[in-house]
């Protein structure tokens, strides 16, 4: 009875911010969406973190069987990842290690539907903003202005012809970026196959699976208690990682944003864990030890929602 | 045994000598009390608010009411600047005090079996500021991999966003 009350407190609550977000805001993000789906692409775009730039490539090839993806980093030594439908591999040159996520079950992949688009306005206040020229395109910004200081900010810039993103601004509480994405050079149309051919050197290179699996981390003792509003559990898996022990990983979104909880035993592993909060762009990672296993909260939020999520992991012994 | 918690409470004592009585306070109750008696000596012979008068079950108390933190703040007991006047040894046996105190107070609860860790909730980190941008190590590399494919961002941004998961940490990441 309560938890029905409380849905409905929650609709009714949809509803009103709904009504508070420009609709044809919410039709761009759709346009976006689409454009990513349906469009092929070659393009350079820079990342900006901190003090840090980094400059990378991004093919895109669109196709009937849900297309092909390769990001070439161009600063420093030349990683890549190239994304099918079905699989992720990321081409790490240093270590010579291919690490492979196969990604089994479409539906456990959380991916912001057109349908879905309406239900961030719960979250965020999304509006128009002003059109601005980004590497020869005219475009269009959308702000998705966070409601509460729990999540990011995220202002998008979209090619008025076909969606294309071609600019991103993640934002904090206090409006100041935490990280940018800027297309410098782009061409939309026709990208041949070969140009998203994997490096042939790294035919020799160490293979990692990621061997996913479904898991229940509460009948294993753990209770994750993640009250960041809004944040609902998606999936919750059980994979390895660097050929370990098998590591639990459950994922919360409210749509936009994604926080991952990963557990693992710390008996297992060869480098000395380093507790704490490191940094990366808009993602958060927090590091805490539970009854003698290593938590890691890894977010697109802002510290505090990493850590509060990471400091409510328990764990009891099953009865 | 009086001499020695005198001593103790003047830092006379250096650290082969401080097993015995610090012991003592632990299980002596006779010791806990000339304890307590030396410190309302000293309070009053200094003039200040009489502190020692059994404020230790109250202090236990409001310990047990604390949240644990993960690791001890280092500056929450370092005396206050404006103290500093203080006759130096004086001022070390009060600071002794109080960490005697906590520590006898938390004494029973570390025996009472094998409990696991209490739910260790930092309010004080919750609180912080976003934090300066610090280097991730290459086991996070991993995590933010497998984190990365989750995203819904991915849908607006294709696969952008994969540059944080196999972003150059170097130097600090160079083994």
């Amino acid at each position: 009875m309560n938890r029905a009350a409380g849905a409905l407190l929650l609709w009714a609550a949809a509803g009103l911010a709904q009504a508070q977000a420009a609709p044809e805001a919410l039709d761009w993000l759709r346009k976006i969406y689409l454009a990513s789906e349906k469009l092929s692409y070659a393009g350079t775009f820079v990342y900006q973190q901190g003090e840090r730039t980094e400059t990378s490539r991004i093919t895109r090839r669109a196709d009937a069987s849900g297309g092909m993806e390769r990001l070439e980093v161009l600063d420093g030594p030349p990683r890549e990842v190239v994304r099918t439908r079905d699989e992720i591999r990321c081409y790490l040159p240093e270590s010579q290690t291919v690490k492979v996520d196969r990604r089994r079950d479409q539906r456990a992949f959380p991916a912001l539907l057109p349908a879905q688009v309406s239900g961030l306005t719960e979250h965020y206040s999304i509006t128009m903003d002003e059109t601005a020229r980004i590497a020869g395109f005219d475009c269009q910004a959308i702000v998705l202005a966070p409601r509460d200081e729990l999540r990011y900010g995220y202002k998008l810039w979209a090619d008025v012809h076909t969606g294309m993103l071609l600019k991103a601004r993640a934002f904090n509480h206090a409006g100041e970026t935490v990280e940018q994405f800027t297309f410098t050079q782009l061409e939309i149309g026709n990208v041949a196959r070969e140009r998203l051919r994997p490096p042939a050197a790294a035919r020799s290179w160490r293979v990692e699976q990621s061997a996913v699996a479904p898991a229940n981390l509460a009948e294993a003792g753990w209770n994750m208690r993640a009250d960041l509003p809004g944040f609902r559990k998606v999936v919750e898996i059980r994979r390895m990682l660097r050929d370990s022990q098998p590591v639990g990983q459950v994922v919360y979104s409210d749509g936009l944003a994604a926080v991952s909880i990963f557990i693992e035993p710390i008996a297992g592993r060869t480098q000395a864990p380093r507790l704490g909060l490191a940094t990366v762009g808009a993602v958060n990672v927090y590091t805490r030890e539970v009854a003698n296993h290593l938590v890691t909260v890894v977010g697109e939020a802002p510290a505090a929602s990493v850590q509060r999520m990471g400091n409510r992991v328990e764990f009891r012994r099953p009865q | 045994m009086k001499s020695k918690i005198s001593a103790l409470m003047d830092s006379e004592l250096d650290a082969r000598e401080l097993h015995e009585p610090l012991s003592a306070l632990g299980e002596d109750g006779d010791a806990r009390e000339t304890w307590r008696t030396y410190h309302l000596i000293s309070d009053a012979l200094r003039g200040g608010a009489i502190l020692s008068a059994n404020c230790a079950p109250r202090v236990a108390q409001r310990l047990a009411q604390e949240p644990a933190l993960i690791a001890p703040l280092p500056s929450a007991i370092r005396p206050p600047e404006r103290a500093r006047w203080f006759v130096p040894s004086a001022l070390a046996a009060s600071v002794a005090a109080f960490a005697l105190v906590g520590w006898l107070a938390l004494a029973p609860q570390q025996g009472a079996g094998p409990a696991p860790a209490p739910l260790a909730q930092a309010p004080q980190a919750e609180r912080a500021k976003e934090p300066a941008h610090l280097p991730l190590t290459s086991a996070a590399q991993d995590y933010l991999i497998a984190h990365q494919a989750f995203s819904p961002r991915n849908s607006l941004q294709g696969m952008a966003p994969y540059v944080r998961s196999v972003s150059d940490q170097s130097p600090a990441r160079k083994r």
